[in-house]
């Protein structure tokens, strides 16, 4: 779902309590460069937007990093 | 659903009088969620001087104007200078690579550490900031 949003985008997620509902995802992606972390983060956000809405979703912790860069 | 104007208002208010303000559940001295104790405790680090507004009694209506002021519906929320800087996993980034000290032009602390889960000894905020619907 992000890859499809931001194309180019290298994305980890983890299942951190194993429930599913719990998760954090690591998004590397040519987009985020020269955006702010929160813009970054919007972007993310809004690409699994729906998962949130459907209640899939209940958490989502998020690390944003620019290609090339190590991850911040 | 709209956010009710005059509670926006009143938000927008405490943005220009706050260069410093939190979002949060709970209040500084006895915070309600982890993550919003987890900024405050990267605050309390920096020794930077905040104001801080409880959001669970009008958690509702403030998602709303939050969603509206910032694209952002979650709560803790830190802004600065009246821009939203992120909610808990920004800030504790901000903090551990030195970005937050700078853009709060506070000190980095020797051993700074993502503040866990420990409520802070002293805070040293503002009185707890109010507001009201109407």
């Amino acid at each position: 779902m992000i890859e499809r949003a931001l194309p180019g985008a290298e994305v980890e997620v983890i299942d951190e309590t194993g429930g599913g509902d719990h998760l954090r995802a690591t998004v590397r992606a040519p987009q985020f460069a020269g955006r702010t972390r929160i813009e970054q983060h919007r972007l993310v956000k809004n690409a699994v937007q729906a998962r949130f809405d459907d209640g899939s979703i209940h958490a989502l912790s998020i690390k944003c990093a620019t290609p090339g860069k190590p991850s911040r | 659903m709209a956010a009710n104007p005059e509670l926006k208002q009143k938000v927008e208010e405490l943005l220009r009088e706050n260069p410093v303000l939190l979002f949060m559940k709970g209040t500084p001295q006895m915070p309600r969620c982890g993550f919003s104790m987890r900024v405050v405790g990267a605050l309390e680090q920096l020794g930077v001087e905040y104001g801080a507004v409880d959001v669970l009694p009008l958690l509702g209506p403030l998602r709303e104007v939050t969603g509206e002021i910032a694209d952002w519906s979650t709560f803790p929320q830190l802004y600065v200078n009246g821009e939203l800087v992120g909610g808990c996993d920004i800030v504790e980034e901000m903090f551990e690579s030195g970005e937050l000290a700078e853009m709060l032009g506070a000190e980095q602390p020797q051993h700074a550490e993502a503040p866990g889960s420990q409520a802070p000894p002293n805070p040293q905020q503002s009185p707890p900031l109010r507001v009201d619907q109407g």
